[in-house]
């Protein structure tokens, strides 16, 4: 199972349509970047946990089933987010599985936001886009997308290039994992 | 006929007689130009007449050339004279001083006013009818130029007057202002060609007038003249000394241990302006008068930017009325208004620049052959120095450039889109307009198609840019047919980007003024601060406002405002250096100077005090790492490219990281690792060989396009800024100009936009001329190099005062692996050094 989160696919084709100027390759490229994962890693479930789809129905959403096609023996399921609008039909037409809130798996649970009361499952969420600042001596920083784990959660990194970051208070115990462009390293 | 002979010019001189006035020469020669049909420029100290020196001119043409009346009312003309000002505050008591004249002339002219203050209700009923005279910002001016059927405003157009012109000059606001000109010049021309239209500009004295003519008139086949106002304005400079140099600390910007020494300024002067150099110190300064002198409760006020509107405009009464001692402002008084009561004026630490010290010097003493009195509060010791130079300087008239803004492609597409949203335009008749104004004289055809592309299509490439819509063809005319786009884009049109800002206003009603959204982030509802001189309790953000009621505590923080910070400029800077030479020599006649000498003792007892000649670094090792000091005193932003170019090229032969930090006398380079630094390399550190390229390679590797590209990228429309209280963006639409920034370098390289942002940050931010001439300075001097054992008296204020980046040539991996290594010593180190900056 290869698990990602924030794909926020048709983004870009979302801004166009209101006049932006973004251009398509940032789309492109995030299909090529996953289609190179699931060829490297050969899994049978493609597991998002939310905000797949960025908005409705668009040209990059049709690209993505394009894509989609390449790949006819895997599961891809969707855990929706708040941004995944697209109509029960859509998905079906796309061959996404829909979980509706949240995914049980034992000892997990896969949500698309931390929930606010916590039980004995651990959560792995998604939404907010992490990101780390890093100091260093001589007042350097930098600022890098990360994965996070907490005590009672996980936070994925958006998926998506064309996407912001939101710093996250860390606790005691917390620990990240910064992604830099050749690998990823704890910090 | 000669115009003493009119008969609107006896009119104009009888009405002047009566009030015992007498017109200047520079305001004659100025009506007699107008009435010949030139355009031109008018140069005049501040409070000699220069609003009436057009005002009149216009006014005589039109009672010369008015048709007699049959009936008793005359049928409404429409407007005749667009007067363009950059501060909204200007344009109330323009108008009240305009219609007395009108009264007083028996013209019946309605005068108007539009601006982001006009009640909409006003603009409804400027839309069914124009005034005669509409006082304007650049903005409305674009904002009128957004609406349908714009065209039939400008049929009786005489004159378009551009005040303050200095001030426009040199910024986006400007090139707004030269856009709009042309367009309407271009719309008179299209229905009209036999009518002329005259441009006038109003301006300050600034070391380049004939620029600033040929930026405002471009046009070749128009006459064109400068009237420059042969008066001379009497200025009294003091400076306020403390009795012993130690009561005066080496850094800060705050300068309140100064504070009680002026009381007694206050006291005996009618009324007081009091300028900082920002919001925040303004805040901060009212709380402390108050709390020097109760009973200056009630007598003195705040004005600056974020203050509302309406509490504004009764300050602005009460300083009329003279109902108020002192105001303390920001540079949101530094223009035009003429406030009679204002004897006084107090410049607080340094205001960077000649010509903005000399106008706000003449807020006071508006009238004529009256003196204005200024008084220089320095906030740190060195600015001690800063007084003496600026006392040279406007002895000597040496007044800065104003360097107006050219190829502005930001602007150029906001533009685009504003006449898009409104009546559309041909993009064959537009370019050879736009071509004709002195921003974009050089603009290629292949930019301006790129441009096309960019709002109509999305982009370079078709494919690349599916389903995007903005502008559309109809009716050969480029146009935006989606309402919510048009409403989205009227409601960002302009050049001034800002941070997120929130309004704030009482529970029970009544706006105060406006915060930034980060500074609201980062306080708990029931924490208190301070605005307009009132210390407030936050109680909760509501659809973009932020409630507060009056807060029971004496005191509180103070929000600060992220402006631009202002840079020493070349003049002021050249005079300092002169200033460091005589202050050790004792060879000059400045109180200010005589002060300061211990310090300088002090200075060149553990280090050196540099003479003109020579250029001074201090290599210091403390528990940060080891700092590089360097001062060639060229001002902020000259050292902070100068910098990234050390930076870089001591990171050329071997990988080294350094954070930067730098004020407007030197600049310093930390780093962890020894800098690899001596008397043999220094010269050539600082080369001006190669300039260019190794300043396109540091810039790339900082982050200095990147934040030019902030105010590129919301110009532009790529970003929405959101309005204070006003709008909530789309949340679907939400995203940064760092992202677009990347997404374009990764994905877009030719983007125009993209190159703007480098092209700025080369040109104004780097100011590359001006850098190359401080290398060639800095390499014919004598380099002195010292060790010093702890931080010295010239480089502890750039170690208070720092706006750090980084500059790094190792590998991201590397530099993180190294970061992270250091992360748990982390904690304790911040703490050290938190104590650190204190004992400095």
């Amino acid at each position: 199972m290869l698990i990602i989160s924030d794909l926020h696919m048709g983004k870009a084709a979302h801004f166009r349509k209101a006049g932006i100027q973004v251009p398509a390759t940032v789309t492109e490229s995030d299909l090529d970047k996953l289609g190179r994962l699931i060829e490297k890693y050969n899994p049978e479930i493609l597991l998002v946990t939310g905000d797949m789809f960025h908005s409705d129905m668009n040209t990059e959403v049709q690209a993505f089933s394009a894509w989609r096609s390449a790949f006819p023996d895997l599961r891809v399921i969707l855990i929706k987010g708040n941004h995944d609008l697209l109509s029960t039909d859509e998905y079906t037409d796309l061959q996404v599985e829909i979980c509706p809130k949240e995914l049980l798996c034992f000892p997990f649970r896969f949500v698309h936001d931390q929930p606010k009361v916590f039980d004995e499952y651990y959560n792995i969420t998604g939404h907010i886009h992490p990101g780390i600042t890093i100091y260093g001596r001589a007042r350097q920083q930098l600022k890098l997308a990360c994965f996070y784990f907490g005590k009672t959660c996980a936070i994925l990194p958006a998926f998506s290039l064309f996407t912001g970051l939101s710093k996250i208070r860390s606790e005691e115990g917390d620990k990240f994992y910064a992604i830099t462009p050749e690998k990823v390293v704890a910090v | 006929m000669t115009l003493e002979k009119s008969k609107g010019y006896k009119k104009v001189i009888q009405w002047l007689k009566s009030s015992k006035k007498k017109p200047f020469k520079f305001q004659t020669d100025a009506w007699q130009y107008y009435a010949e049909g030139y355009s031109g420029l008018v140069n005049a100290p501040t409070g000699f007449g220069k609003t009436f020196s057009m005002f009149l001119a216009v006014v005589i043409d039109e009672l010369n050339n008015q048709e007699p009346v049959k009936t008793k009312k005359r049928k409404p003309q429409g407007l005749k004279l667009i007067w363009i000002t950059p501060l909204r505050s200007l344009a109330k008591d323009l108008a009240r001083a305009m219609t007395e004249v009108c009264t007083a002339l028996e013209l019946d002219w309605h005068v108007g006013v539009r601006n982001g203050d006009t009640a909409q209700s006003e603009k409804l009923k400027q839309k069914k009818q124009m005034p005669e005279v509409l006082i304007i910002t650049p903005e409305s001016m674009h904002l009128l130029l957004a609406q349908k059927d714009t065209s039939r405003y400008f049929d009786n157009l005489q004159c378009i007057v551009a005040d303050e012109w200095h001030e426009l000059l040199g910024s986006k606001r400007g090139v707004m202002a030269e856009l709009a000109i042309s367009r309407i010049r271009g719309l008179l021309l299209e229905k009209h060609p036999e009518r002329l239209l005259r441009i006038w500009g109003i301006s300050a004295t600034i070391g380049n007038l004939e620029q600033a003519l040929e930026v405002l008139v471009p046009y070749e086949e128009v006459l064109k003249t400068i009237v420059v106002a042969e008066l001379e304005k009497k200025i009294e400079i003091r400076s306020i000394l403390p009795d012993h140099i130690d009561m005066l600390p080496w850094a800060g910007h705050l300068g309140h241990k100064l504070a009680h020494k002026l009381l007694p300024v206050i006291e005996k002067s009618k009324t007081t302006l009091i300028f900082c150099n920002t919001r925040g110190q303004a805040e901060l300064w009212y709380q402390n008068l108050l709390k020097l002198d109760e009973n200056l409760a009630g007598q003195i006020a705040i004005h600056h930017g974020s203050i509302d509107y309406d509490l504004r405009n009764w300050i602005e009464e009460a300083i009329h009325t003279g109902a108020l001692k002192a105001v303390i402002s920001t540079s949101s008084l530094d223009l035009g208004v003429d406030f009679k009561p204002v004897d006084t004026v107090v410049q607080i630490g340094s205001p960077k620049g000649v010509a903005r010290f000399l106008q706000r010097a003449g807020r006071s003493g508006h009238s004529p052959y009256e003196t204005s009195k200024i008084f220089f509060l320095p906030t740190h010791a060195l600015e001690l120095v800063e007084a003496a130079a600026i006392k040279e300087a406007a002895k000597t008239n040496n007044i800065e450039s104003r360097e107006p803004m050219v190829l502005s492609f930001d602007v150029l597409i906001q533009y685009m889109v504003t006449l898009a949203v409104g009546d559309g335009f041909d993009d064959k008749k537009l370019f050879e307009e736009v071509k004709q104004t002195h921003a974009f004289r050089e603009l290629e055809l292949s930019e301006w198609s790129w441009m096309m592309q960019f709002i109509t299509t999305g982009g370079e490439s078709l494919t690349a840019y599916t389903e995007f819509s903005k502008v559309e063809k109809e009716d050969a005319l480029w146009k935006v047919k989606s309402r919510q786009m048009a409403m989205r884009h009227r409601l960002h049109i302009g050049a001034i980007v800002s941070d997120a800002m929130i309004k704030v206003k009482y529970m029970t009603g009544g706006y105060v003024g406006m915060v930034e959204e980060s500074f609201l982030s980062k306080i708990k509802p029931g924490n208190s601060f301070t605005l307009a001189g009132r210390v407030l309790e936050f109680i909760m953000v509501k659809d973009m406002t932020a409630l507060v009621r009056k807060s029971k505590l004496k005191t509180a923080i103070t929000p600060s405002w992220n402006g631009g910070r202002m840079s020493l400029t070349a003049n002021l800077g050249a005079i300092l250096r002169q200033k460091y030479n005589q202050t050790l020599d004792k060879t000059h006649q400045d109180v200010e100077l005589d002060i300061i000498l211990p310090l300088f003792e002090r200075q060149a007892k553990v280090s050196h005090v540099p003479k003109d000649d020579e250029f001074l670094i201090e290599l210091i090792k403390t528990r940060d790492g080891y700092h590089f000091f360097a001062y060639p005193f060229e001002g902020r932003q000259v050292h902070e490219i100068m910098a990234a170019l050390i930076a870089y090229r001591l990171s050329k032969s071997k990988p080294i990281s350094f954070s930067i930090a730098m004020n407007d006398y030197g600049f310093e380079l930390l780093s962890e690792k020894p800098i690899p630094l001596d008397e043999e390399n220094i010269k050539d550190l600082f080369s001006p060989l190669n300039l260019s390229e190794d300043i396109v390679a540091s810039i790339n590797s900082t982050e200095m396009a990147r934040r030019k590209f902030r105010d590129i990228a919301c110009i532009s429309g790529l970003v929405f800024q959101g309005f204070p209280g006003k709008y909530v963006a789309n949340k679907h639409l939400q995203s940064s100009s760092a992202l677009f920034f990347n997404v374009f370098s990764d994905y877009d390289k030719h983007n125009l936009l993209l190159r703007q942002a480098y092209d700025e940050a080369f040109y104004q931010q780097i100011e590359e001329p001006r850098l190359a001439a401080a290398l060639h300075r800095i390499q014919a001097s004598k380099v002195i190099i010292v060790k010093a054992e702890s931080y010295t008296p010239l480089c502890f204020p750039i170690k208070v005062d720092s706006l750090r980046e980084n500059m790094s040539s190792e590998e991201l991996g590397e530099r993180i692996a190294r970061m992270t290594a250091e992360a748990e010593k982390k904690t304790a180190r911040v703490q050290r050094r938190k104590k650190n900056d204190h004992q400095l």
